[in-house]
């Protein structure tokens, strides 16, 4: 998870710098891949009815059928269609993937950046913070959160993954923030007189969009990973319809052992996809926040031409 | 020294506020889950493990939450993790001590070798910049470190273990017919079983050290002493070995430590897909046995191993990086 | 860095050597079975290591100990109407009323230190159950009144009330201990007996947390036996495990659940089988007192709309048979079932005949599919069930799904098991997914724990068996009445009453009946009990039965 800072040398007001990333990613391959891949799992959670006409959760069907055109990857031990399954699975965790990713990044972004600013006893006691669920290792203390909780449902678990996982990025964004501090526009907007929190809201914040961007989807990634692997280990709800949940009916059934390997593999092949996608994007944005945030370059007129 | 100072302050703190954390979340979970837990034991314990566990959980105590702690604390330090309930009624720390060799070996020995290969594949990607193996690393890897551990596991089970019958996939060893001694047999027998997850372990981890290490590598490569000892007519290799990998190699020693958190938990998993009788096995196991002693000083096992694994990077970080000792 | 290098490609070198030397060391191979032996290795995945604590008094030990090492007066089996083989008594006579039990003890018996066994053992053991309460757990002392030594060698036992049905507990599961031994012991309760001493066919020798070897007695009182020499019960701590080395032929004797066995286990070779004998009811359990539960016809529509076969071939894949309204459980039981009653229930599975009992409760149909009555409650309950069972819960998806056919919606709440047992003692839920814990000779031991007004309690008090709060004097005074007899008609007759109390009021929905989990390998060993030959409980954890699978086996 190499996430490089980018440091811009000068602002660019908010839209253009949007209007560069939209160019940027259009142009880098594995920025369209990403993206693609991105808009399919979207597409999918929105209407899993399209590409599956079953009902996921019904005991319809004869169970441990092979591939055939009427199951396209056969049945479960319970007669469920996995196909529908993994159609339907895609909301859960496009819900847990945007909601637990974008609170995980909104907190990061809270206390990173109000480290930076705020300093003195607020800096040095938020960093402490940080740092310290920083290098606790995150996936046993979920263990042990949701082990007590007895597990839960989608909403413990989106809450559970936020309030453990915001600590990397708001390190980064910290960082960011104050190597930032000195710049020649936040000295401007202080002489100006504006106060602190108009700021790091309007100033501050828009500049390191890309780095919010790219920390939004590795948050993502995680959450669906975090997410998933607790589901797996029976420590979700196995009554919803998820990617997770498939995978623990399965390793309960032993459909690896038994002949339904399909039952296990495709529910892990497309939490692969979708962490692909996010992982691919997060690259194309470290490749992409050099040149294309870079300060602005004069291009040489073309005759006849107007600048574009 | 000063860093030193700092680092060791900074694990202290840590390990404190670990220990506060596993104090505080039985007692802030609402009804308190420990109390269901004890009724479980049926009035089959002796005063002093009953005491134990009371202290541990906050349960049956009228005393104020700082006295609590102050005993909390007291028996921590004195490794008193109380009976557990999987295993009545065995202490926790004999059950712990019995897995966690398993854990010890599989994931340290696959993280030094994924260390030592990564290292090397970077080192050489970095080295034949623009050529097959660098335009192909990046892409794979990145997606590789996508893919879930247990993923990787599970397609290991199925090709190898499974369909061609090539390794055994299930435990560290065959329980039924192998007792635990130093024969050939039984050595024979855990190096079979072990084979499939540490190659799990492996696929999944090497990718960030290839990463980091060939990315270090690019920079280091452009620096100027580099350009002077190949200008100095150094044969190839041993300007990419000894000038610019020993640099380059420092970074990944603080990666090295901030990524052992993810090793961990992707151990967790990987024991968990093969039945690896390792401490992460026995985690999982402690929560759906609802055995809350023995899940919390495994937390405490596993929180204290990688602070003081990343306490180890940080010194010794310090040790070969001068610049680091004067940075601070 | 060259050096760095370097060790780490010896190290990978060295690991990969040692690994494939280990592929061909070990490995028995997977599929077929392993070489002829006269060792039995069991697979029963118990969770956790082993103590090496063998008190037979001890719950958590008595699988390891009693039936193995102790013995019984006699062996009663639950399979066969309680056919009786005498073991450590030769005889038995019940005196005048029912309220007397005497005993004949063998003679000749020694315990495996040499000393004989005797009528004074059994004496003693029994008096020691009544000094220590928490040692008797099947509870004989909540039926006698005394046990004495009454010849030299005869034990008479006296009971309160007459409660013929506790013979099998008092014959069958109380294992006799050396008075010599145990009255030496301090605290009983918390004795460890790490180095058991009894009448029964094995030593344990030795015992590590890893495995148990128990090698035969040599001076055992049946001539010949056993004929199993020697026997390894390794300690599993996950069910994987435990399953796999029964499939890899390394283990014989499996006490196992084991997901689609026919692709896992039994098509690995022609010499693996198994075979689930099923004994108690898996029921929905109302609570009787919520008001909308409490109308009977309710039940009866729900008992109608659930589709048994379904739920025994998704659920339980078709290892739990269905169960019926009846109670009785076949074909265990089955002749104790009142075919008669059978036919008048008709089709078991008959959602029309559920709407039309719900409508003649004054129920119809809302819009959202959901029936409703005329003051607008809804037919909306939440039924607890336990989240680690995966096929309870898998069951509870079924019947969810059949009741919402029929306008009933259940909302599953997956606890953990010890809030589940809170809630359900304490009655606070609706309506609830659970079996009893007792099995015996016949459906009397079940039926009795579910319909015993005796055995429940009020709402906010904890009810022991009748967790549904079912309260009827008549069928109470029926079932005291079958404890106090003897006599096999009258048996019939009033369990043919209590089949019927089970279809009118519906106290209970059996849906599935749990099974006694059992995989055998007869690659080399022969006289396990199958179907056809029911002779003993089957699963490695029943006791004493695998004393008896134990006795007839023979190594080929």
């Amino acid at each position: 998870m190499a996430l490089q800072a980018t440091i811009e040398t000068r602002r660019l007001p908010t839209s253009q710098a949007l209007a560069r990333i939209g160019r940027a990613v259009r142009s880098n391959r594995k920025a369209t891949a990403g993206t693609a891949l991105l808009a399919i799992f979207i597409l999918v959670s929105l209407f899993p009815g399209v590409i599956a006409h079953d009902n996921p959760t019904l005991d319809a069907y004869a169970p441990h059928l092979g591939l055939s055109s009427a199951h396209l990857l056969g049945t479960t031990a319970y007669g469920q269609d996995i196909w529908a399954q993994l159609a339907w699975g895609t909301r859960n965790v496009m819900i847990i993937a945007f909601t637990a990713g974008l609170a995980t990044t909104a907190i990061a972004v809270l206390v990173g950046i109000a480290a930076a600013y705020l300093g003195g006893l607020w800096d040095a006691s938020l960093n402490v913070l940080t740092d310290v669920l920083l290098v606790i290792p995150l996936f046993p203390l979920l263990i042990v959160i949701a082990g007590y909780a007895h597990g839960g449902g989608t909403l413990v678990l989106i809450v559970v993954i936020t309030a453990t996982s915001w600590s990397y990025t708001a390190r980064q964004l910290r960082s960011q923030a104050l190597t930032l501090r000195g710049r020649d526009f936040l000295e401007a907007a202080r002489v100006r007189g504006e106060r602190k929190l108009y700021i790091i809201v309007v100033e501050v914040i828009p500049t390191m969009t890309s780095l919010i961007v790219a920390s939004f989807l590795t948050n993502a990634l995680y959450a669906v990973l975090f997410a998933s692997s607790l589901q797996f280990i029976g420590l979700g709800d196995p009554n919803t319809v998820s990617w997770g949940t498939m995978l623990y009916w399965a390793q309960n059934n032993a459909a690896l052992q038994t002949g339904q390997p399909l039952w296990a593999l495709a529910p892990g092949a497309c939490i692969a996809a979708l962490g692909a996608a996010f992982a691919l994007l997060n690259y194309a944005f470290d490749e992409i926040g050099n040149p294309a945030l870079r300060p602005v370059r004069v291009r040489p007129l073309k005759r006849g031409k107007p600048r574009a | 020294m000063r860093y030193v100072l700092r680092r060791l302050g900074f694990f202290i703190l840590t390990l404190w506020a670990a220990l506060t954390f596993n104090f505080l979340l039985p007692r802030l979970m609402p009804g308190n889950p420990a109390l269901a837990m004890l009724g479980k034991f049926h009035g089959n314990l002796t005063p002093q493990s009953l005491n134990a566990l009371e202290i541990l959980f906050g349960v049956n105590t009228h005393k104020s939450l700082p006295t609590q702690y102050v005993d909390y604390l007291h028996q921590i330090v004195t490794g008193n993790f109380g009976t557990s309930l999987d295993f009545y009624p065995a202490s926790v720390d004999s059950v712990i001590g019995g897995a966690i060799w398993w854990t010890l070996g599989l994931v340290g020995i696959t993280t030094v070798l994924a260390f030592v290969l990564g290292t090397g594949l970077g080192i050489v990607a970095a080295w034949r910049r623009g050529g097959r193996l660098d335009s192909v690393l990046p892409p794979v890897f990145v997606i590789a470190s996508a893919v879930p551990y247990f993923w990787v596991g599970m397609v290991l089970v199925l090709v190898f273990g499974i369909n061609l019958h090539w390794l055994p996939y299930v435990d560290g060893y065959y329980v039924a017919t192998d007792t635990p001694s130093l024969s050939p047999q039984f050595i024979g027998d855990v190096l079979s079983h072990a084979i499939l997850p540490a190659l799990s372990l492996l696929i999944t981890t090497i990718g960030t050290w290839i990463l980091t290490m060939r990315n270090t590598m690019i920079t280091t490569l452009a620096e100027d002493y580099v350009r002077m000892a190949r200008a100095k007519g150094l044969p190839g290799w041993r300007v990419m070995l000894d000038y610019a990998a020993r640099n380059a190699i420092l970074p990944n020693l603080t990666g090295f430590a901030m990524s052992l958190g993810f090793v961990v938990s992707g151990a967790i998993l990987i024991e968990y897909v093969f039945n690896y009788p390792g401490v992460g096995f026995m985690l999982l196991q402690a929560v759906q046995g609802e055995d809350y002693p023995l899940m919390q000083a495994l937390f405490l096992l596993i929180t204290v191993a990688v602070l003081v694994a990343i306490l180890i990077a940080d010194l010794a970080t310090a040790l070969l990086d001068p610049r680091t000792r004067a940075a601070s | 860095m060259r050096r760095l290098i370097k060790a780490g490609a010896v190290l990978a070198t060295l690991t990969l050597a040692g690994a494939l030397a280990a592929c061909g060391a070990s490995s028995p191979g997977s599929g077929g079975s392993s070489a002829k032996t006269t060792t039995l290795t069991i697979s029963n995945e118990n969770g956790a290591l082993w103590t090496c604590d063998f008190s037979p008094f001890n719950g958590s030990d008595t699988l390891l100990s009693v039936g193995l090492v102790y013995e019984t007066l006699d062996y009663v089996n639950p399979l066969q109407s309680g056919k009786v083989t005498p073991m450590l008594a030769t005889s038995y006579s019940w005196g005048a009323g029912d309220k007397s039990l005497t005993f004949t003890i063998r003679p000749g018996v020694k315990f495996s230190n040499g000393t004989p066994m005797s009528a004074k053992d059994v004496a003693y053991t029994f008096n020691l159950l009544k000094k220590y309460p928490a040692l008797d757990l099947s509870g004989v002392w909540s039926v006698l009144s005394s046990v004495t030594q009454t010849g030299a060698d005869q034990v008479t036992m006296d009971f309160s009330a007459p409660a013929v049905p506790w013979f099998y507990y008092i014959a069958d599961q109380v294992p006799i201990v050396s008075q010599a031994i145990w009255s030496k012991i301090a605290n009983p309760v918390a004795y460890p007996d790490t180095h058991p001493v009894g009448t029964g066919p094995y030593l344990v020798n030795p015992c590590t947390s890893a495995n148990i070897t128990y090698t035969a007695n040599p001076d055992y009182w049946q001539a010949g036996e056993p004929r199993v020499k020697k026997i390894e019960y390794p300690a599993f701590t996950s069910n994987n495990t435990a399953n796999d080395e029964l499939a890899n032929g390394q283990a014989q004797w499996g006490a196992q659940y084991i997901p689609s066995i026919a692709s896992f286990y039994t098509s690995k070779s022609p010499d693996f089988h198994y075979w689930f004998p099923p004994t108690v009811n898996v029921s929905i359990v109302p609570n009787l007192t919520n008001p909308l539960l409490g109308n009977v016809k309710v039940r009866q529509a729900i008992s109608y709309a659930i589709n048994r076969s379904q739920v025994s071939s998704l659920g339980e894949s078709g290892y739990e048979p269905p169960a019926n309204q009846t109670g009785i459980v076949t074909p265990t039981f089955s002749s104790t079932l009142d075919s008669s009653l059978v036919a008048q229930i008709g089709n078991a599975y008959d959602p029309a005949k559920a709407r039309q009992l719900l409508e003649q409760a004054g129920y119809k149909m809302n819009s959202a599919g959901v029936m409703t009555n005329a003051k607008g409650q809804q037919l909306s309950f939440t039924v607890i069930n336990i989240g680690d069972y995966s096929d309870w819960v898998a069951d509870m998806q079924v019947i969810a799904q059949d009741l919402k056919a029929v306008g009933i919606v259940v909302t599953p709440d997956n606890l953990t098991n010890t809030d589940f047992e809170a809630d359900l003692y304490y009655g606070k839920y609706q309506l609830a997914f659970y079996d009893q814990q007792t099995f015996g000779p016949s459906p009397y031991y079940e039926l009795n724990n579910w319909l015993n007004s005796a055995d429940t309690a009020p709402i906010g008090k904890v009810a022991t068996t009748n967790y549904e709060r079912y309260s009827n004097t008549v069928t109470e005074s029926l079932l005291n009445q079958y404890a106090a007899t003897t006599s096999t008609a009258t048996q019939q007759s009033i369990m043919n009453q209590i089949q019927q109390v089970m279809v009118s009021d519906v106290p209970i929905i059996p849906v599935v009946e749990a099974v006694d989990w059992y995989q055998y390998d007869t690659a080399s060993f022969s006289g396990w009990p199958t179907a056809a030959d029911p002779y003993a409980q089957p699963s490695a954890y029943a006791y004493p039965d695998m004393e008896q699978v134990l006795l007839h086996l023979q190594p080929k």
